[in-house]
């Protein structure tokens, strides 16, 4: 009787729980109803119509984003470029003499002959001396010793703190000598970027102390370990002056 | 005696859980079946309560029922007869009338057990 019962109950389980899932699947059917395709074929056609358009535009979307990421990509590479060139001016001033520069260097320094020798001192007397002297030392000794300079390898002149670049021009204007278009005065001070060392033997060598001594100068050289040269401070402008540009560039 | 009970919400829960849902024009076939699923349940509980239950007779009710009651809607809708109407009446009438039992025998077990 008891396994009798026990049999009863689990049918009636059984078909409780197919009720059960039958209740759950009817409950659920009435309150989200399945969409069913109620259009005619012509509202089909014209909704197909519509979301062909769609997809096309968000295609067109699609392509103009692409476009615009494209545009950035290439943007973001131009600011490398940008910072290349940057580099490649900075780089092009400092060759050019714009920026200031250091590092071990010779310091040249033409100075009047202390004591006068022989009977061309002894007549003048000092003071007479330094109003002769300005003849005595002509751009053209200044030319050939800034030659002399970078003839042994030197990177960066200065004369009296103008700086020679390019253009630079040493000449003689009236009683004085002129850099830069500046006036300079005695005592001169030419600095000079370099080999401290092969400057000053290269200096010596081609008799720098005997060519300045027939213009009655002492000449003293310094060698130093950081010199600094100033810029070159004049205007700058492009006259008469273009670029040719080689073929194949762009 | 709890055990059908507890089928029943494990089968709402199973059902729920399986996310099966059955297309507008078949959910009427579906309601009747589950009318004549209830309606059998029901017969099947009385007939415990009044020790007359059989099994063969209660699974072979439930099921032809059941198919019965679907296919009687169907006919109805093939023929234009709304003859799921009376599926539902009759159904709807014995499931009264197995309630009715039921609640009598329960109360008359309760009233002889407090006597």
């Amino acid at each position: 009787m008891l396994g009798q019962n026990r049999k009863i109950t689990f049918i009636l389980t059984a078909i409780s729980v197919i009720i059960g899932v039958m209740l759950a699947t009817q409950l659920q059917s009435t309150l989200k109803p399945e969409k069913v395709e109620s259009r005619s074929l012509n509202e089909l056609r014209i909704s197909l119509q519509k979301e062909i358009e769609k997809h096309q535009n968000l295609l067109n979307d699609i392509s103009k984003f692409e476009h615009l990421l494209y545009q950035y990509d290439t943007s973001l590479n131009e600011r490398e470029s940008i910072s290349v060139m940057k580099e490649e001016l900075a780089r092009a001033r400092k060759l050019a003499g714009l920026e200031s520069a250091e590092g071990p260097g010779v310091v040249v320094r033409i100075e009047d002959m202390k004591l006068p020798p022989g009977p061309l001192g002894t007549d003048d007397g000092s003071p007479a001396g330094t109003e002769a002297l300005p003849d005595l030392l002509i751009d053209e000794d200044l030319r050939w010793l800034v030659n002399e300079l970078l003839v042994n390898g030197a990177k960066a002149v200065a004369i009296n703190g103008q700086r020679l670049v390019a253009t630079s021009a040493i000449r003689n204007v009236g009683q004085y000598i002129q850099v830069n278009t500046y006036t300079i005065r005695p005592p001169y001070e030419i600095a000079a970027l370099g080999d401290p060392e092969v400057l000053v033997s290269g200096l010596k060598l081609s008799g720098i102390e005997e060519t300045f001594q027939l213009a009655n100068k002492t000449v003293v050289l310094e060698k130093r370990d950081t010199l600094t040269l100033p810029p070159f401070t004049g205007n700058q402008t492009i006259h008469y002056m273009k670029p040719v540009k080689a073929k194949g560039d762009s | 005696m709890w055990l059908p009970v507890l089928g029943l919400i494990i089968g709402v829960a199973v059902g729920f859980l399986l996310d099966l849902r059955i297309p507008q024009e078949y959910s009427n076939y579906l309601s009747i079946a589950l009318l004549a699923g209830l309606d059998t349940i029901f017969g099947g509980i009385r007939s415990y309560l009044e020790r007359m239950f059989n099994v063969r007779v209660f699974i072979s009710g439930f099921f032809f029922n059941t198919s019965l009651a679907a296919g009687l809607a169907f006919l109805g809708a093939f023929l234009g007869i709304d003859l799921y109407l009376a599926a539902i009446v009759a159904f709807g009438v014995r499931l009264f009338n197995n309630l009715a039992v039921i609640r009598r025998i329960i109360l008359s077990k309760w009233l002889s057990q407090r006597d």
